[in-house]
């Protein structure tokens, strides 16, 4: 799975389960300040990125530190690359 | 204690999602049963009739109202918009305080619920399910959507006595408004249709079996061929204010709530008693300091199923005889469970409006053992000044309420 993959598949979360514009779903986009996700939204988040790619999220503490739609991005790729080791 | 009126209305239907669809689906003499294929994969489920409802427009409740909700709160914040625009209730009203909601449904979202557990059991893995599952399947899904959605913060409950929901929503509201703890209240029941739910009748030999291959010849209230129900869905949903605040601003009202009452059998859960279902007639007439003679129209429970028509008709014979006209709108509608009582209510407020008496359809012979009341079997003009609305759930639990007109 390339990078742009992750990117493209991260995004589709955000537009199938939460009704995002394409448009918004921009690199710097705080997920919380600017794509209005509140805490009922990140557990829905993190179970819908688990069925998408097969990863477990809900336990891991580096999500605590994610802000931007870029971060979670990048954090699906390393979790993806991890697997691959 | 206050008086109480009803001053607005608002539903969602198998006969149309509007209070004016639904009467002139009415009028008409429209039957809303339809065959449902998807269910031929259920073993053991015999009835494959429903009387659904459109499901539309959903897209309008803001996504983090909406996600909290099944189908059924969906249908319950429509008709509550509804009938708050009927009232014509001031949008700063919802935030005040004096101003609740009371909404019933025989239990949370079954399509939810359903839901719920197909995702968790394969793998009895909890991980999978998102975050407001919780709030779809909870019994006060209605309520606390419908408070949510509007911004209510007075009063919030819910009533959850199955096909009663609705009518001791009403109740509940018309008592905190009388007590004067509330000016007013947002008021009924919600239901969604899933083969779960037609299932839990079905297993009890409750449903209509016969006429899977000819939908709308049933239900079938009071007739001799009936052979049971047919689950619908949808939502009913009456403002009531405090009388004297309503005429004040000059609100349209229907009518004055001036009796209701909920008892129970106290001996079945499952089977009808004539002598409890009058026994909660006569208390609810008693409240409302009205002799039997004096109803002009009953609406009634009538289902169609064997059991309960024939419990109703004789406790209605040994009340009011032959003389009082007599409905049910379950031919046509269905049996919306939950919502039964407030959208049959609705529709028979309407009746009043219009000095008409809508028929039992599908009724064309009734059984001897429902015989010996006025049975209304074609559109009959009458003016109504009192009507009586009644409604039986299983759990042996039994409300009736008197409306008088304006």
């Amino acid at each position: 799975m390339t990078e742009q993959d992750v990117i493209r598949l991260v995004n589709e979360v955000f537009v199938d389960s939460f009704e995002i514009e394409k448009s918004r779903l921009v690199p710097e986009a705080n997920i919380f300040m600017d794509l209005g996700l509140d805490s009922l939204d990140i557990v829905d988040l993190v179970v819908a990125l688990q069925k998408k790619f097969g990863v477990t999220i809900r336990d891991d503490e580096r999500v605590r530190t994610i802000r931007t739609l870029g971060d979670l991005q990048q954090f699906i790729l390393t979790l993806k690359k991890e697997i691959g080791k | 204690m206050k008086r109480v009126a009803i001053t607005g209305a608002g539903v969602i239907t198998p006969l149309g999602n509007n209070v004016a669809t639904l009467i002139n689906g009415l009028e008409q003499g429209k039957n809303s049963t339809v065959y449902i294929p998807e269910w031929e994969k259920y073993k053991g489920l015999r009835s494959l009739v429903g009387a659904p409802a459109v499901l539309e427009n959903e897209k309008l409740i803001p996504r983090q109202n909406r996600r909290s909700m099944g189908r059924l709160s969906i249908f319950a914040v429509q008709a509550a918009e509804q009938a708050l625009r009927d009232a014509n209730i001031p949008q700063d009203a919802l935030s005040g305080g004096r101003l609740g909601c009371v909404i019933g449904s025989t239990m949370g979202s079954a399509e939810s619920i359903a839901e719920a557990f197909e995702t968790l059991l394969p793998d009895n893995d909890l991980s999978k399910l998102t975050s407001t599952k919780f709030f779809q399947c909870v019994s006060h899904t209605a309520a606390l959507n419908v408070g949510q959605c509007l911004g209510i913060t007075g009063t919030v409950m819910s009533t959850n006595a199955a096909c009663a929901s609705a009518l001791q929503a009403i109740g509940t509201g018309y008592d905190l408004i009388r007590l004067g703890e509330q000016d007013i209240m947002l008021c009924g029941g919600a239901e969604g249709l899933h083969p779960t739910v037609v299932g839990s009748f079905d297993v009890l030999f409750a449903t209509s079996t016969k006429f899977n291959q000819n939908p709308k010849a049933t239900p079938r209230p009071f007739d001799a061929q009936r052979d049971g129900l047919v689950c619908g869905e949808g939502s009913g949903i009456v403002v009531l204010e405090d009388y004297d605040c309503a005429k004040k601003r000059g609100a349209k009202i229907y009518a004055e709530i001036i009796g209701f009452n909920s008892f129970g059998n106290g001996s079945h859960v499952s089977e009808s008693s004539r002598e409890a279902i009058t026994a909660c007639i006569k208390e609810t007439l008693k409240r409302a300091q009205v002799s039997p003679q004096e109803i002009d129209y009953i609406n009634a429970h009538a289902t169609a199923t064997i059991q309960g028509d024939k419990e109703e008709a004789a406790a209605l014979r040994e009340i009011f005889g032959a003389n009082v006209p007599v409905s049910s709108l379950k031919g046509n509608l269905g049996h919306t469970l939950g919502a039964s009582g407030a959208i049959e209510l609705i529709a028979s407020l309407m009746m009043m409006e219009k000095s008409i008496i809508y028929p039992t359809l599908n009724l064309t012979s009734p059984d001897k053992e429902c015989q010996g009341i006025n049975h209304i079997m074609q559109p009959l003009r009458k003016k109504i000044n009192l009507l009586l609305k009644n409604c039986f759930a299983f759990g042996g639990i039994n409300a009736s309420l008197v409306c008088k007109k304006e």
